[in-house]
């Protein structure tokens, strides 16, 4: 089944079956004299196990034949509990040494797909979404560690007793094990009758139920927003009808349960009546006992339950593979090492052209020196290519043409701030992991983030993100300056650093800013034309070409595109100011 | 597909049979719970499972065909070889395999109905308990004055499916119980003194692997936790992925992560060791029970007592035994567990939704009206005054006013204005009455407050634009008056969840949109544009006055060219000190 939803042709990979398995061998590195181990155990363990149900028909046999005693007896019993117990322990320590080499296993991916998620460049994961990435680092990595207390004891105790049990019904009895042959068809077309509907019924509940979550999260979230526009009634009506939703997809799930479990019955008691016909017939031609006839009756009970099991978890394992792939698909994307021209004096830029996928150029030859030291403006409308710029620059994005050259240590604050989830010091040393706590407060100072960020309830051990203490948007970003300076890059690129506090500690923000970036070589994208106008370059962009450059004088003097945003921008401060039209 | 449209694989052998038990389409109208002031967390458990005794009533009868059926199929096959192997008698033979067949027959069907009944009992429930705190809690109508807590989503889902589950008890256990009864009553028959000993022993056996349980799952939950931990920590990063590229810290980031996941591992291995543990001591608890059992039947048989067949039906009656006790142990009693938490914390949720109104007028605690219907003209706004303690401002019917204040003082009065029953020191009056008088449906048909941090619904550009209920005709207004032409040519692309497919300023832009598409007679907005550019924000500024013509509107904002374009502009700001006021 391809159908299932429509693939964008930017999405992440998805690792397919071969790639999946090679990948896993490959992981397996260091386990295989382990893995070796396990089936070893596995094997004589179930063997082991084999032993009751014969013992249980010895006994029978002799107590019919009159021949059994108190001392057989005990015997029996003896050996029973012994070899129960030695069954137990060994199967236990297969699926012991099975589960820690799946989660040692499972930790080398994780940590693999994380690593690369984080180094794949910016606009591939854009591309597909952040949400894409991020359902593969959680909700995956969630999906296939769950899975383990079903799915190992299943893949290893529950096959080795299948294997073993059908194994010594024929050594102990054959015949039956040929009857129980006869009935396997029925359990083979069950099984693929279930492969092809289950995952199918599955997969629409699981959709339902995100979907479900989707709204009351989206109703949750949007509060305000309900509250100001009325909209209770109708997200009211929303959430209830996915929720209902659920139920019909919910009780489709289990019909096809109970289809798959009707068909599991019949091959249950077809296995039991063939025991029955087999026994009779070998009994009536003296081929077999009664103790034999119960031997193989148990043997066939025993296999009917891991049957039944190793059925019921298919769709476990199927979805725990499906997880796996895109686990993988990530985890094994080439890197390919960016070329890139470390220079110790600005950043410069040689007719740069870029474009994002199958797009249109965003930028068109560029060229661009930022000198040493100097702090340079990049103003224009949305959409003229002054963030493309900025991360160019910032050798987030490769040109597709062109040089750049930029100092080793070159960082970007974009618009979006994110307060990660730990302590306020975990945050600011994000950058400089190896800072002391009085090199942190140096740069609170620099940043002039004392007052704010110093005085949270802990301090520097103040917790932050999730279900921390909430920073505003303002301490958020003065919290992303102090982390710049605490990095110290030589080249620091500030994509409308400031604008988010479109409010009254802009001004703050704004000296802020410029604090951070004193004795650094700077590229700022202006949000307010006030930022410009105290650069000692600005850079003005139209359909991702630089249309005019030069100082604020030049440009005002030189009456162009640049003079005529400042008058339209002051024309708003005045009005503003006055306060009245 | 057409014989199959469930979609359930149906082959030619089964199409033809009804599908019966599938829900209606349409939710079914069901009332919420009650949850009273002294309830305890076990008495709501309570009545929730007997809620619906027309369904788990014939449920629970039909388990017990099931769970009985399944414990006698060990005697049919011990009785079919002592009738019929043992004598060598084709009549007897062919009548134990009719018996079998019988007996699959029965017990199948049973379970099949057992658990489609289970299954529409729990989503009933479920859906019943997500309606009460959907209307409660999720979409209260704000007189509460608090907003829902994160937890609410978890609630929601998990807890709701939680305590749904519990209705599972007084279906499954009782089933059980019946079983466990059928087999003390077979093996009592068959040789009494086996019976007691059994009967006897086998709780023994069973509280024996409860106690060495207890360990692993106290150790499970540390390990699931810590697991939660690492996940959530990979979804922080990949989230602050642009932070961490712009400043170049994937390899700390790797490190942290790195640092989690082996906590995580040592966690999962330890929890390994506790299991296998744990399968150890049960395992050798349930063979040495079931050897024992079978070797004193195996001695009343040397000595007479039993016959062959009553032999191998007692070890299977043993063997069948031991699982039913282990279900109630490891399922049940965690399942009852699991739903008194559930329920104490759905009862917290109800509880805080309540307790803030409960001062409240009478009056509020009615539930909303209905959405007024479409085309019919608009109450007119009358005069809006707001007193907060550093001054106050009015705006009379069709006017645009500006609110110039610090993030503190505007946040309270916009806060206010959404919600006038929980402001504290800030009075919103309607026509010179007190906005907290009037029921939240007679204040909202006026004033329509639009958040800062407004939320875009999953859907199109469309679907949030006509989300409130304005009539299309009014979309290319709003759309033009927001300055989206550039990105909202096509209204029918999708805006993604949270509306992460735009950009900030876009997803400014397309909330302003609907808060103009809707002409409500009295709109307040708050810092609209802060991520728009000065450019397109003073496009804005210039279309905002036409499209709000003879509608009144409060702005608070603290751009320029925002406050420039309107009527009059209330400056809160004087008394502040310098931090706001060093604007260029």
């Amino acid at each position: 089944m391809t159908g299932g939803s429509v693939r964008t042709p930017n999405a992440l990979p998805i690792a397919g079956g071969r790639e999946t398995a090679r990948e896993m061998w490959r992981l397996c590195r260091g386990h295989r004299r382990q893995l070796a181990a396990l089936v070893v155990l596995g094997v004589v363990s179930t063997a082991i196990e084999l032993i009751g149900p014969v013992a249980i028909g010895f006994l029978i046999d002799r107590v019919q034949e009159g021949t059994a005693d108190f001392g057989i007896v005990l015997i029996v019993t003896a050996i029973m509990a012994v070899s129960a117990v030695l069954g137990a322990a060994g199967t236990a320590a297969t699926i012991v040494l099975a589960t820690r080499m799946y989660h040692t296993i499972l930790a080398g991916l994780r940590e693999e797909l994380v690593s690369r998620a984080l180094t794949l460049p910016q606009h591939v994961v854009e591309g597909a979404g952040t949400g894409d990435l991020i359902s593969r680092s959680s909700d995956d990595v969630t999906a296939v560690a769950d899975a383990a207390p079903a799915v190992i004891p299943v893949l290893t105790v529950t096959s080795f007793t299948i294997v073993m049990s059908l194994g010594g019904l024929a050594a102990v009895e054959w015949p039956y094990a040929v009857a129980l042959a006869i009935v396997l068809p029925v359990y083979a077309l069950s099984m693929r009758w279930y492969l092809r509907t289950g995952p199918r019924v599955y997969l629409a509940e699981r959709a339902a139920m995100s979907a479900r979550a989707q709204q009351i999260l989206e109703s949750q979230r949007g509060y305000a927003t309900v509250l100001g526009f009325r909209l209770a009634e109708q997200r009211h009506r929303a959430v209830t009808t996915t929720s209902w939703g659920v139920s019909a997809q919910a009780l489709r799930a289990r019909t096809v349960q109970s289809m798959l479990n009707t068909r599991l019955n019949l091959g249950e008691c077809l296995s039991l009546a063939a025991v029955l016909v087999v026994g009779f017939v070998l009994i009536d031609h003296g081929d077999s006992t009664v103790g034999g006839a119960t031997t193989a009756m148990l043997l066939v009970l025993r296999l009917l339950n891991p049957v039944n099991q190793l059925l019921f978890v298919v769709d476990t394992v199927q979805s725990a593979l499906a997880s796996l792939n895109r686990m993988i698909g990530v985890a094994t994307i080439p890197v390919a090492d960016a070329p890139s021209i470390a220079t110790s004096s600005g950043a410069h830029l040689r007719e740069v052209s870029f474009h994002y996928g199958a797009g249109p150029r965003v930028l068109v030859d560029v060229t661009l020196d930022v000198p040493t030291g100097q702090r340079v403006a990049v103003v224009g409308s949305s959409g003229a290519g002054k963030s493309t710029l900025a991360t160019v620059i910032a050798g987030i994005h490769q040109p597709d043409a062109g040089t750049v050259a930029r100092p080793q240590r070159t960082m970007m604050i974009t618009q979006e701030v994110h307060v990660f989830t730990g302590t306020l010091r975990d945050n600011l040393t994000l950058a400089a992991p190896q800072a002391t706590d009085a090199q942190v407060r140096a740069a609170l100072e620099v940043a002039q983030a004392v007052g704010t960020l110093d005085l949270l309830p802990d301090g520097l051990d103040t917790v932050l993100g999730g279900g921390g203490y909430e920073l505003t948007a303002a301490q958020a970003q003065q919290m992303a300056l102090t982390r710049l300076v605490l990095a110290d890059p030589e080249l620091a690129i500030f994509d409308e650093a400031t604008a988010e506090a479109g409010s009254a500690y802009a001004g703050a923000l704004d000296r802020a800013a410029d604090a951070a970036l004193t004795g650094r070589t700077g590229l700022v994208i202006a949000h307010r034309l006030s930022q410009a106008a105290a650069c000692d370059l600005v850079v003005v962009m139209e359909h991702g070409r630089i249309a005019e450059r030069g100082t604020h004088p030049e440009l005002i003097a030189a009456g162009g595109v640049y003079a005529a945003l400042w008058s339209a921008w002051q024309a708003g401060q005045e009005t503003g100011a006055n306060g009245s039209r | 597909m057409r014989t199959d449209p469930m979609g359930l694989g149906r082959g030619p052998l089964t199409r033809w049979l009804p599908v019966v038990g599938q829900t209606a389409p349409e939710p079914p109208d069901v009332g919420p719970f009650e949850a009273g002031e002294g309830d305890r967390p076990g008495q709501f458990v309570t009545r929730v499972v007997f809620s619906l005794p027309r369904i788990t009533v014939p449920a629970m009868l039909l388990a017990i065909v099931w769970q009985v059926g399944e414990a006698a199929v060990p005697v049919v096959m011990g009785l079919a070889i002592d009738r019929a192997l043992v004598t060598g008698d084709t009549g007897q033979l062919v009548l134990w395999l009719g018996a079998l067949v019988a007996l699959y027959v029965a017990l199948t069907a049973a379970a099949r109905f057992t658990n489609r009944l289970n299954t529409y009992a729990i989503q009933l429930l479920q859906h019943r308990l997500r309606a009460t705190l959907s209307t409660r809690v999720l979409h209260s109508d704000g007189s509460a004055g608090r907003a829902p807590a994160d937890n609410v989503v978890s609630v929601m889902t998990n807890d709701v499916g939680r305590l749904a589950n519990a209705v599972l008890l007084v279906i499954l256990p009782i089933a059980r119980i019946a079983a466990i009864a059928f087999i003390a009553a077979s093996l009592l028959v068959t040789y009494w003194p086996l019976g007691v000993v059994v009967l006897l022993g086998a709780p023994a056996a069973v509280w024996l692997m409860g106690f060495l349980s207890e360990r692993l799952a106290r150790d499970t939950r540390v390990y699931q936790d810590l697991l939660a931990e690492t996940v959530g920590r990979a979804t922080d990063l990949v989230a602050g992925y642009r932070v961490i590229k712009g400043v170049r810290a994937e390899a700390e980031a790797t490190r942290r992560y790195r640092q989690a996941s082996q906590e995580t591992l040592v966690a999962a291995r330890r929890n390994a060791g506790l299991l296998g543990r744990f399968l150890v001591g049960s395992g050798a608890v349930n063979g040495v029970f079931v050897a024992a059992v079978t070797g004193l039947a195996g001695w009343f048989a040397v000595d007479g007592q039993l016959s062959i067949g009553e032999l191998i039906a007692v070890g299977g009656l043993t063997q069948a035994l031991l699982p039913q006790m282990q279900a109630i142990a490891n399922y049940s009693i965690p399942n009852l567990a699991g739903a008194r938490a559930s329920a104490a914390r759905i009862m917290d949720v109800l509880k805080n939704a309540d307790t803030v109104a409960s001062g409240h007028d009478d009056a509020l605690r009615q539930r909303r009206s209905p959405l007024p219907a479409q085309g019919v003209a608009a109450p007119s706004a009358g005069v809006l005054e707001v007193d907060v303690p550093s001054g106050s401002i009015r705006v009379e019917p069709g006017e645009l006013v500006g609110v110039h204040a610090d993030d503190r003082t505007a946040a309270r009065i916009a806060d206010a204005l959404l919600n006038p029953w929980a402001a504290d020191d800030t009075e919103v009056r309607l026509d010179g009455r007190p906005a907290h008088e009037l029921t939240p449906a007679e204040y909202r048909r006026v004033v329509t407050a639009a958040p800062h941090r407004a939320t875009l619904f999953t859907g199109t550009i469309r679907d949030n634009l006509t989300v409130t209920g304005s009539p299309p005709e009014r979309m290319d207004s709003a759309v033009w008056a927001a300055a989206c032409e550039d990105f909202a040519a096509g209204l029918d692309t999708p805006v993604g969840e949270n509306g992460n497919r735009l950009s900030g300023g876009q997803r400014q832009r397309v909330a302003l949109a609907r808060a103009f598409a809707t002409d409500a007679p009295m709109l307040v907005l708050h810092d609209p544009t802060t991520a728009v550019d000065s450019v397109t924000e003073q496009l804005i500024a210039e279309r905002l006055v036409g499209v709000r013509r003879d509608r009144s509107t409060l702005l608070i904002a603290s751009s320029p060219a925002l406050l420039g374009c309107c009527d009059r502009v209330v400056d809160l700001l004087d008394d502040v000190p310098a931090l706001g006021k060093a604007a260029p």
